[in-house]
């Protein structure tokens, strides 16, 4: 599952960052890691991006759908 | 002997930390000398006096990372790397401090002095946020100091702490990273060959060669130091066979972790308190619909108060320049003097009463919204429509700007961080209708053949810049990144902070475009006194007559055009010798579209050329002049065959 089919306003951890090295640099710079809890806290018409919420800085990035598809996620209760 | 060597001082830190604004509070009111800006986008500094001590102050762009791909960012590690400070005052937002503070450990791992602003305390309080900032200090070797940079809170007691580590040194305590890696740390440090250009200390050297991207450094190593390039790549292997990730992403992986156990034994986060208001706020600015509605509206307020403010100020301000200008027509007749009198007045009365009534509150509104941390969220709303033309949501607000004078449009392309986004950008600007060219395609499109016609005009130009954008970006070799924006909290703008950033950037348009317009309005001034504005007529002739079939009177008016845009309706005028009321006596309908077109496209006028090639380097200033010029023509030529 990645961000883009992901549920809403569910705590989600980040399983894997896939994409060139460029993209997950920058992921990594804004602080968001493998390991890491996230949230989509919702998404702009038109196939517009996804907002990302990361539950533990609390810092919130507009995320385009070519990125967020590369972000693989799954449900934090799945593996508790 | 000369004085004592005046200590550099670096503000780092995230973008979004609040570090100009704490930058500006320090530089704004004790700047000895006046501010200016670097070269070009690359950073700010200014000589402050604190107390009989002299300090350069640099205020560097926001960077995440001290290892970044990013070129507005490696402006950042050049000026670091290159001129090494006496001392780094890192700004870092405790709001979102487990984040930032992954950029405060490189910067200890770097070793240069440093003391940490713990900035914008008020938001991370309303996020029910507590930092122990003695224990962050103590956990870091640093000075650490809580700072409200917008209320001006904190400022003197981080002063005093600056003035303690430059006086007495300090030792920092950097972290270590788990054994494995960083035993291939250590493994590369002691292979660095003497004589290699250490950055700082050998450990962080290290630590660099080997998490920066591959191409960075490997063409340079590959040929000066083929033994290094192969223990680089050997221990970059090591690491990502132990771990299954590439090693920058180790490392990286390795500072996140220290950066949240460190924000663990310093902070505590309340979890009663979280601030729900702003939470509801952006859940209406972002909403799907009620988003859109609102965004519409504060472009349509934006310009409504640009154009309200800036029309009565220009007429105000014009008056005394044309006055001035009779008076010395009386006095000097028709001679050299009056000419070059003229020139200089036009020149400053350009700069003075065309482009301050517009720039300012352009720049004033734009902070305002900025601050606040609209345009993030204008950039996520639009962001599915910049697409289309090979742009995302981030070019969005320096094409609004744009509707109000390019010039300012094209200083704010600084805030897209990818440098294909700003060139694509700027130079899809100047084909935006600004004010001035508003003005013209109301005076005689909307005059002359309704206002039908002049709304379809500015449709078509809107078209044509997006058709323009399209073409454009199949030619630039990258694909953008795509959008990875970060949506700042919101804030309250202070006005006193506002006003300091509007003051700086008019301050630095002022002393750069104005010697320009000066000049070049002199020049024109000289050329009409010699007369050879015929001569100009005649080589413009196969262009504007055969090519374009105006009156052959109209050639110079385009050079006139380039000076400033509104001129070229004066001129017009003139050079047809006839009043605007009678203007469809001299030249017909058909014509006036063709005249209205090839202006609008043109180059749009001398300070933004001027802008382009400050902003983005001389080389694209004269492509996007190139391709105004040709794309007027060809607009132009197509509108006279199918008229």
């Amino acid at each position: 599952m990645n961000l883009v089919n992901a549920p809403h306003n569910t705590p989600l951890r980040i399983v894997d960052l896939a994409g060139g090295e460029g993209v997950r640099r920058r992921l990594m710079a804004l602080g968001f890691h493998k390991g890491d809890i996230v949230e989509l806290d919702g998404q702009a018409i038109f196939r517009g991006p996804l907002l990302v919420r990361g539950c533990r800085s609390d810092t919130t990035i507009a995320l385009g759908r070519v990125v967020a598809q590369k972000v693989l996620v799954e449900l934090v209760h799945e593996r508790s | 002997m000369s004085a004592p060597r005046v200590p550099t001082v670096i503000f780092i830190g995230q973008p979004n930390s609040g570090k100009s604004t704490l930058f500006n509070s320090i530089a704004g009111h004790k700047a000895e000398t006046s501010n200016f800006p670097g070269t070009s986008i690359k950073h700010t500094h200014s000589r402050v006096n604190i107390e009989g001590r002299l300090l350069d102050i640099v205020d560097l762009p926001g960077t995440y990372s001290l290892c970044t791909t990013d070129p507005a960012e490696q402006i950042v590690l050049t000026h670091l790397f290159s001129e090494r400070p006496d001392l780094v005052v890192n700004v870092v937002d405790a709001s979102t401090l487990s984040r930032g503070l992954e950029l405060t450990l490189e910067l200890v791992e770097l070793g240069y002095p440093m003391i940490v602003a713990l900035n914008m305390m008020d938001v991370a309080e309303r996020k029910g946020i507590r930092v122990d900032a003695a224990a962050v200090e103590k956990l870091l070797g640093a000075p650490v100091t809580p700072t409200i940079a917008a209320h001006g809170r904190g400022v003197k007691e981080l002063l005093e702490r600056a003035f303690e580590v430059l006086n007495k040194g300090q030792s920092l305590r950097t972290l270590r990273f788990a054994g494995d890696v960083e035993e291939k740390v250590a493994e590369v440090e002691r292979l660095l060959p003497p004589g290699f250009p250490v950055i700082s200390n050998p450990r962080f050297t290290a630590v660099k060669l080997i998490e920066t991207a591959g191409h960075a450094c490997g063409d340079f190593l590959g040929e000066v130091e083929p033994g290094l390039k192969e223990t680089i790549d050997r221990v970059r292997r090591a690491i990502e066979e132990r771990r299954g990730a590439p090693a920058y992403e180790v490392i990286s992986a390795e500072r996140h972790h220290q950066a949240m156990k460190l924000f663990e034994e310093t902070g505590r986060v309340l979890h009663g308190k979280l601030m729900t208001w702003d939470k509801k706020v952006d859940a209406v600015l972002m909403h799907p619909v009620l988003g859109y509605v609102i965004l519409a509206a504060v472009f349509l307020a934006f310009f409504f108060i640009i154009f309200k403010v800036g029309s009565p100020l220009e007429s105000l301000l014009l008056g005394p320049f044309n006055k001035l200008k009779e008076a010395l027509a009386a006095r000097l007749g028709g001679g050299l003097l009056f000419f070059l009198a003229e020139g200089l007045i036009q020149g400053v009365g350009g700069g003075v009463a065309i482009v301050l009534p517009y720039f300012l509150p352009l720049l004033f509104l734009m902070s305002a919204l900025e601050d606040l941390g609209y345009l993030a969220r204008a950039g996520f709303l639009l962001d599915a429509f910049m697409h289309r033309i090979g742009l995302h949501g981030k070019s969005i607000s320096p094409f609004i700007l744009g509707f109000g004078c390019n010039v300012p449009a094209i200083v704010s392309t600084r805030i897209l961080e990818s440098q294909r986004d700003r060139i694509l950008t700027s130079i899809l600007i100047p084909f935006i209708p600004c004010s001035a060219r508003t003005t013209i395609v109301l005076a005689l499109v909307a005059f002359y053949l309704g206002p039908l016609w002049a709304m379809g005009f500015y449709a078509a130009n809107i078209l044509a810049v997006a058709a323009i954008g399209w073409v454009i970006s199949r030619f630039l070799k990258e694909p953008s990144p795509g959008l990875i924006l970060e949506i700042p909290s919101l804030k309250a703008p202070r006005l006193v902070s506002i006003l300091r950033k509007t003051w700086l950037q008019v301050h630095s348009f002022i002393k750069f475009a104005w010697p320009l317009l000066i000049g070049g309005s002199l020049v024109l001034s000289l050329l009409s006194y010699f007369r050879a504005d015929r001569w100009i007529n005649d080589i413009l002739a196969p262009l504007v007559v055969k090519g374009l079939g105006l009156p052959h009177e109209l050639g110079v008016t385009l050079v006139f055009g380039f000076l400033r845009k509104e001129l070229s309706l004066i001129m017009m005028l003139q050079a047809l010798g006839v009043d605007y009321q009678h203007l469809l006596t001299a030249i017909s309908r058909e014509q006036i579209i063709v005249f209205t077109v090839f202006i609008s496209f043109f180059i749009p006028c001398l300070s933004t050329f001027v802008i382009l090639w400050k902003e983005i380097g001389k080389k694209w200033a004269f492509v996007s002049a190139g391709l105004s010029i040709g794309i007027a023509l060809v607009l132009s030529w197509i509108v006279r065959l199918v008229l």
